[in-house]
């Protein structure tokens, strides 16, 4: 029997269509045409390395996510000043901006709906202790 | 009719993509929520880190009041398994409670439990014909 993988991470919101347009505008999933696969009217789909990420349209969740830090979704990227400076260009909302720490890079946003995005850089900021 | 060629990405695009490499979790008891994991899903307990299919799962001492999640369906991890009976009978030794039983669906056999902070936690068999966004990454285990 194989070990499970997590094939994906599902976001439940109100508001499906603006939730997929932010991901897909602010992280550039793996599809060449940089979006998401419409799965069902409500439900997309976009791939982000190992696993995917599923925006449902549900009605059991508020338009804002009254627990942010409960789970918290952690992006690798390559360059993250570029991404960064991207975001900015976006117009996202930050919690904390890239910062230099032990390890590598972090910053962290907020999408749409509420939800904390952790973007990383592995070592690009002090070496760890 | 003839499709349009696919459209070159930009080396910025490129440059920018994102991969989901970890998901942190805050629990009142994160050891404990941490071991609830490894033994939901029949991992090893040597391995420092529990990454499951290419994404790690990290644990931190919870900062919110509330001891379970408010909004389970806000975030689900959804499991893909390759035995979901085993999966099953790995959950029911734990106890765990069960917010929708196995049941088959178009995407596959899903069944939905709560993890010991009250997020849901899905396992899935995927169906042989289900998007290819959905099915069972084999390249990682």
């Amino acid at each position: 029997m194989a070990t499970p993988t997590l094939g994906s991470i599902l976001l439940g919101t109100a508001q499906p269509d603006r939730l997929r347009d932010w991901y897909a505008a602010a992280l550039a999933p793996d599809d060449p045409a940089g979006g998401f696969t419409e799965v069902t009217p409500t439900m997309f789909a976009g791939t982000f390395g190992d696993t995917s990420l599923l925006i449902d349209g549900r009605s059991d969740v508020a338009g804002e996510n009254p627990e942010p830090g409960r789970v918290v979704l952690n992006f690798h990227v390559d360059d993250a000043h570029a991404t960064a400076d991207h975001l900015k260009g976006l117009g996202v909302t930050w919690l904390v901006e890239l910062e230099e720490r032990e390890g590598g890079l972090f910053g962290t946003l907020v999408d749409p709906d509420g939800n904390y995005v952790q973007i990383i850089q592995l070592g690009q900021g002090s070496a760890p202790t | 009719m003839v499709a349009d060629p696919p459209v070159p990405e930009s080396p910025a695009t490129v440059r920018r993509r994102a991969r989901l490499r970890a998901i942190t979790l805050e629990s009142r008891a994160p050891d404990r929520a941490a071991a609830w994991y490894r033994e939901a899903l029949g991992l090893s307990d040597d391995a420092p880190l529990l990454t499951v299919g290419g994404v790690e799962l990290r644990f931190t001492l919870a900062t919110c009041d509330a001891p379970s999640a408010v909004e389970p369906a806000r975030i689900v991890l959804n499991f893909h398994v390759d035995d979901i009976r085993a999966a099953e009978g790995r959950l029911i030794a734990l106890e765990a409670v069960w917010a929708r039983e196995l049941e088959r669906t178009r995407w596959g056999i899903i069944g939905t439990v709560l993890d010991v902070d009250g997020n849901y936690v899905q396992i899935v068999e995927p169906a042989p014909d289900s998007p290819p966004c959905l099915q069972r990454n084999e390249e990682h285990r």
